[in-house]
């Protein structure tokens, strides 16, 4: 099996799944693309998702790219937390409402205009000021932005990559992992695992 | 009320006046018993006064409550355990997904402050029938002799009023009873009475990785202690548990039952011995009598407010919910070392890329250690700190890489399309108290309307230094075992010592054997009472603690 050919969906659909591990990415798999936010307002909403546009570009999918700001949203409807949040920040609800809030104003700053309405490569300016930690805007006066920006990425990415079409991208197979593991030392692979060019060395 | 009502439409049972002499009061109990065995069931009996009394409560079933409850039912008490988790089968309930194993780690919010805010969630804590054992790595290191005594040896820090010889035969018995794998004999420390009743588990990639380049270095290293099975092993009050099947799954939770946590381990053994396990039961309240000895502990269970009465208690909820529960009970606090103490080992991680394929999702995780850098000859620090190679899943790299490299847009995915290349090594290092770390309650309240914790942790000069020092020898290391585009992760693990025991009750909240200096039959058990942080993974130790303090305990009833 070569990394170009590697499919988690026959992967899932075997014997080498358990039962928890199927229903869980399956769900995530099948999670459907139109979605109504239940907490965010909708231009909250929409301002989300192209900045999760940005930290996590698809261009590879551009007609059906994993969903990623769903998962914010319906985190803060419900009120989950993940055990922890940094002091400096205000709850989660009101660190994205005003996070928000002052990515738009960075925008308007920046380019006196609107972050859906800028081009791609001033959107990453702008998201270039967040994560450098002094973006332009009066929210980040009361907004920690680089810990906030941490919090938006790590959110982000650590859906992202939950996501079984990411982990079939990144060639990842642990999933599938009955009955185990025998061949787990370096270049040793079991034959479900997706083959793996040879980097060159640099040492 | 009803129960009222009952009884006067019944009319069959008069009130009975409230005896207040112990003795008598059991006499007319013996003696009333064979009459109200005849009561008709739908009605109401009176109950002894004390027959709802337990021996003792365990609050918190991880590393320092389970092995002191199979203990202390293994002694005939009667016990009741309060564990604020649910109680899982992870056979069927466990997806070797991470995102899906959320339910594992305490997700009511924390409060991280200070210069070096502390991750929870699942980089420190637990929660479940198992505790944080239902996702340690299983790394099982004993601690070296000299740990337990950083303030003899550098002036700075605390002792812990025994030494190592104490905890030593509680080591021989956890690690045969709970069959670590692990290398006989044990290249560091002193010689050993009794080896590991298992061959160490298989090396992964990393650990192949470290060990190449430790060798070129001239540092020494081994195969690790790990308490998850090599070879099939028997458990007493459970049967036989599985080799490990190398899932590499361990911080996510073990689904074939090969690693030790308390669940597979000490709790059935508990069971065996008549414990009463009470999943789902969250303390809120800890009642005592005028002269300070608890009497109760209140608590919901389902949404159910219960109180159980009892003669001791013992609280193993960790190093915030014990001295959470604490403050907010305003017990033990004379000594004003409640929350204070704070420590948190330094565990910085260092990444590099290899050409070689490592898929590091697999084996054990912590399959490799030295402890060559216990003290080492060139420290500008005080104490010191081991080396393993770390195995990682996917989900958690990634988050890593966020926080740590702040990678974001095509540099982020195309470095994450490396995963399968990727290993890395990290330190576990001591560290020292400190006044500006400490747990406090904060005014903001959590969804159970209690205050959140907030836990101000900032390294300090020895935690730099020792950071800096274990992030270049960790550097030169992947370099000369051929790792490219290396990166330091900086981080810190596991929350120790904000209930510390000592010799004295000014500077202390426990004594040696684990119970409070202001209230005679209230006991510590786990992290929170270590008075120095040690240089290994603290779950041994807690379990050796803990089995000591039941130990204690007992001898003390005799």
């Amino acid at each position: 099996m070569s990394e170009s050919t590697f499919s988690v969906e026959p992967l899932l659909a075997s014997a080498h799944v358990s039962d928890a591990t199927r229903a869980a990415l399956l769900a995530r798999l099948a999670a459907p693309a139109a979605y109504v936010p239940q907490l965010l307002a909708p231009e909250a909403y929409a301002l989300l998702e192209a900045v999760a546009a940005r930290l996590l570009p698809q261009p590879d999918r551009p007609t059906a790219p994993i969903p990623l700001a769903p998962a914010i949203d319906q985190r803060l409807a419900a009120g989950r937390a993940d055990g922890w949040r940094y002091d400096a920040l205000p709850p989660d609800r009101e660190a994205y409402r005003l996070g928000l809030g002052g990515i738009q104003e960075t925008a308007q700053a920046m380019f006196q205009a609107d972050f859906l309405a800028l081009a791609a490569k001033q959107q990453d300016a702008v998201m270039q000021q967040l994560a450098a930690g002094n973006p332009p805007g009066p929210a980040w006066e009361t907004l920690n932005a680089t810990r906030f920006f941490e919090e938006l990425l790590a959110e982000l990415t650590t859906t992202y990559y939950a996501h079984p079409l990411a982990q079939q991208e990144i060639g990842y197979a642990g999933f599938a992992d009955l009955p185990g593991w025998t061949k787990i030392g370096l270049n040793e692979r079991e034959p479900r695992e997706p083959a793996l060019p040879t980097l060159p060395s640099h040492s | 009320m009803p129960d009222t009502e009952t009884i006067e439409e019944g009319v069959i049972q008069p009130p009975q006046p409230e005896i207040q002499d112990p003795l008598l009061r059991e006499l007319l109990t013996e003696t009333a018993t064979p009459t109200l065995l005849n009561i008709p069931q739908e009605k109401p009996q009176p109950l002894p006064v004390e027959a709802d009394e337990v021996d003792c409560i365990v609050v918190g079933l991880g590393a320092g409550g389970a092995p002191l409850l199979a203990r202390l039912a293994q002694a005939g008490l009667k016990v009741v355990a309060l564990e604020a988790g649910p109680w899982h089968d992870p056979k069927t309930d466990f997806a070797t997904d991470e995102q899906a194993q959320d339910f594992l780690f305490w997700n009511d919010e924390r409060l991280a402050a200070g210069a070096d805010p502390l991750a929870m969630g699942r980089n420190n804590s637990g929660t479940g029938v198992g505790g944080s054992t239902l996702h340690y790595t299983a790394y099982t290191p004993r601690p070296l002799p000299a740990d337990l005594h950083i303030k003899r040896d550098f002036g700075q820090g605390e002792d812990w009023p025994f030494g190592y010889e104490e905890l030593e035969p509680y080591f021989e018995e956890l690690e045969a009873f709970l069959g670590i794998s692990g290398p006989t004999p044990y290249p560091w420390g002193p010689a050993r009475r009794r080896g590991y009743p298992l061959a160490p588990l298989p090396l992964n990639g990393a650990a192949q990785l470290m060990m190449r380049g430790a060798a070129k270095l001239g540092i020494a290293t081994s195969p690790a202690a790990n308490a998850a099975l090599s070879a099939r092993y028997h458990q007493e009050g459970v049967g036989w548990r599985e080799a490990c099947t190398n899932r590499g799954f361990c911080q996510a939770g073990c689904s074939t039952g090969a690693k030790a946590s308390m669940d597979v381990t000490f709790i059935p053994l508990a069971v065996q011995h008549g414990a009463d396990i009470r999943p789902n039961a969250f303390v809120t309240e800890i009642e005592r009598d005028e002269r300070g000895r608890v009497t109760a502990v209140v608590y919901t269970q389902n949404g159910t407010e219960q109180r159980q009465r009892c003669r001791h208690l013992f609280l193993c909820a960790g190093a915030v919910e014990t001295p959470r529960l604490l403050l907010l009970n305003e017990l033990a606090l004379n000594s004003g070392q409640v929350g204070r103490n704070l420590m948190a080992h330094p565990g910085v991680q260092v990444w590099g890329t290899f050409a070689e394929a490592v898929r590091p999702y697999k084996g054990i995780p912590g399959g490799l250690i030295s402890q060559d850098t216990h003290r080492p000859a060139n420290a500008d620090f005080a104490g010191g700190y081991l080396l393993q190679s770390i195995g990682v899943m996917p989900v958690t790299f990634a988050g890593q890489v966020a926080r740590g490299r702040k990678l974001w847009g095509q540099p982020l995915r195309d470095y994450m399309q490396n995963y399968n290349h990727i290993a890395g090594i990290n330190i576990l290092g001591d560290c020292l108290p400190h006044a500006d770390n400490f747990l406090e309650l904060a005014d903001e309240k959590d969804g159970r309307d209690l205050p959140k914790p907030r836990i101000h942790f900032t390294a300090q000069e020895n935690e730099r230094r020792m950071n800096a020092h274990a992030e270049a020898l960790m550097r030169d290391l992947w370099a000369t075992a051929g790792a490219t585009d290396i990166w330091a992760f900086g981080r810190y693990a596991h929350v120790i010592g904000t209930a510390r025991m000592g010799l004295s009750g000014d500077d202390a909240v426990v004594n040696a054997d684990g119970r409070a200096f202001d209230v005679p039959n209230l006991y510590i058990s786990d992290n929170s009472t270590f008075p120095s942080a040690l240089s290994v993974n603290p779950a041994l130790t807690i379990m050796a603690l803990s089995l000591r303090t039941a130990d204690r305990f007992l001898a003390s009833l005799k």
